[in-house]
């Protein structure tokens, strides 16, 4: 199994507050690792690391085999610039926890704004696709709504359609169903369930241990910028070893 | 309980209930006596006003004749063209400021900030007055060695009047991009960058068409206030329609006329861009939900 990403001692610091501490994980393609963890543990960082919307401090981070953010010269790592860091945001899909869907484009031109204006794609050809992907997260009716006309799980589905047009290699969920109704987290996991079904590499921070222990490979839970605990949905939802993890799954059991 | 108290009790009960049965009452709306009072007021005042206008030593002739008399005409377009122009180049410099005020290199924020500072703190005529002047401290300007101009020939009155107003505007304007920038959520941000989007086309796809929604209204103003400020540009020689106004009456005298002359056409210019205005704001609110 090739691996897609690679982190190997990543440090994250904000100010004083040091929000990864030495954080090494693999994931290999077609995987489905899920992230739990108490509020500030560090795992939204992390995925953010994955897609550069975080600067590593300390360490290094390949997706898809490349170093991430740096090139290397001598034993130095010089930062890449804009347009390159943009280059290899192209590999990874994100969604996130406020959907942060552009209000003011429709679904549609929401999904085509990206393999049109970066990939380049020709019009009719993103069009059709976009189309494809908006029924395959059952919108396809919603097209031309504004973000605005759409409830919550149906702008995170819009989202989901946005970051498949880039035909990404990974894709990272940061917390998707946190910010919904209860009555709409279903939707949206259901169409993450497909993904992860359809063989699809993910990432998932996520709070829902039912969804998380159904689809992912592996779960790692994380606390104060570590990872405390690894393994199986099993290992860490039935049997932690941990006392760390332990006290968490339980609180968040009841 | 016996049956005579039994009926009391229901027949009290009855006349309770129907005391409480208003559904069928008409309902009267209250008066406003004291708005009423001072609408009264006005009207009358107004009125009076309209009287002393029609009484007043104006020659309504002389009004209609030099609204469209040449010099006024060509006043009005120089007006026009300076507040375009003018207006551009001062969202251009505002844009700049902006986006050097929000800089990471504090060299670029702090002139950022130092300009907002100098020219929004000292009155425009007599920044006007400075470019206009500049002849007596640069005589001549240019690079040394690579090119030299002759200040007294390049500082024309339009000249001075357009490098005034607009960088006089482009320091206002900065305050107005700067806001409609920081209103843009940086989730978008965020997003934009996740589609693989470079700073600029997410800047010039995504924050902007956003940012744009909150800059329109208040440049909107600007530029209506733009028109207006032109005519400071009288005092410089630049023939704008005030100018060219007060041209005319320096001649024949008819002052009030020709003051009412260059206020319809400043009123109408105003008028014009208002319109101009709703419709832009219409075109940036897509998706932007019930708000009017």
């Amino acid at each position: 199994m090739r691996s897609i990403v690679k982190a190997v001692g990543l440090n994250k610091y904000y100010d004083q507050f040091h929000a990864l501490k030495d954080v090494s994980i693999e994931v290999e393609q077609g995987e489905v690792l899920c992230i739990i963890g108490p509020s500030g543990s560090g795992k939204s960082t992390l995925l953010r690391c994955v897609n550069q919307l975080e600067k590593i401090d300390k360490g290094g981070l390949w997706v898809d085999g490349e170093l991430v953010g740096y090139r290397v010269v001598g034993n130095k790592l010089h930062e890449l610039t804009d347009a390159q860091v943009a280059r290899q945001r192209l590999s990874t899909g994100m969604v996130f926890q406020r959907f942060n869907l552009f209000p003011h484009m429709t679904a549609l031109q929401n999904v085509i704004e990206g393999p049109i204006q970066v990939l380049k794609r020709s019009p009719k050809e993103a069009n059709e696709e976009a189309i494809e992907l908006l029924a395959r997260v059952g919108l396809a009716d919603k097209r031309h709504s504004y973000p605005v006309e759409l409830s919550g799980g149906q702008q995170q589905r819009v989202a989901i359609a946005r970051a498949l047009a880039m035909r990404p290699k990974l894709m990272l969920f940061d917390e998707p169903t946190s910010a919904l109704d209860p009555e709409l987290v279903g939707e949206v996991l259901s169409v993450m369930r497909d993904l992860a079904h359809s063989g699809m590499t993910m990432i998932v921070v996520t709070h829902e241990l039912g969804f998380a222990r159904e689809v992912s490979n592996r779960m790692v839970f994380m606390d104060g910028g570590q990872i405390v605990e690894a393994g199986s949905p099993e290992d860490i939802l039935i049997s932690p070893q941990n006392p760390r993890t332990q006290s968490f799954i339980s609180a968040v059991r009841t | 309980m016996n049956q005579n108290q039994a009926e009391r009790l229901q027949a009290e009960r009855k006349k309770t209930e129907n005391e409480f049965d208003i559904t069928q009452y008409e309902h009267v709306p209250r008066r406003y006596y004291g708005r009423i009072f001072f609408a009264t007021l006005i009207v009358i005042a107004l009125a009076g006003l309209a009287r002393a206008f029609a009484n007043g030593q104006i020659e309504w002739g002389y009004i209609g004749q030099f609204l469209t008399s040449e010099a006024i005409l060509w006043g009005l377009v120089n007006t026009i063209v300076m507040s375009i122009l003018a207006m551009i180049l001062g969202v251009v410099i505002g844009v700049i400021t902006a986006i050097m005020r929000m800089s990471a290199n504090p060299i670029l924020r702090y002139v950022a900030i130092t300009y907002t500072w100098l020219f929004r703190g000292t009155p425009l005529i007599l920044q006007l007055l400075l470019w206009f002047n500049l002849a007596l401290i640069f005589p001549v300007i240019g690079v040394p060695g690579v090119f030299q101009l002759d200040t007294v020939s390049l500082m024309t009155p339009f000249v001075a009047a357009l490098l005034g107003l607009s960088i006089n505007q482009g320091a206002y304007t900065a305050e107005v991009v700067r806001a409609g920038l920081l209103s843009v959520d940086t989730g978008q941000y965020e997003a934009a960058k996740s589609i693989g989007m470079p700073r600029l086309q997410a800047l010039r796809r995504v924050i902007l068409p956003q940012a744009m929604r909150v800059i329109i209204p208040p440049v909107g103003n600007e530029f209506i206030s733009m028109v207006k400020m032109t005519s400071l540009a009288s005092v410089i020689q630049y023939s704008e329609l005030l100018h060219n106004a007060q041209n005319i009456y320096y001649a024949n005298a008819r002052v009030m006329e020709l003051l009412i002359v260059a206020g319809i056409w400043y009123l109408a210019v105003v008028t014009v861009l208002s319109f101009g205005q709703s419709r832009l704001e219409l075109r940036f609110a897509r998706g932007a939900g019930k708000r009017s």
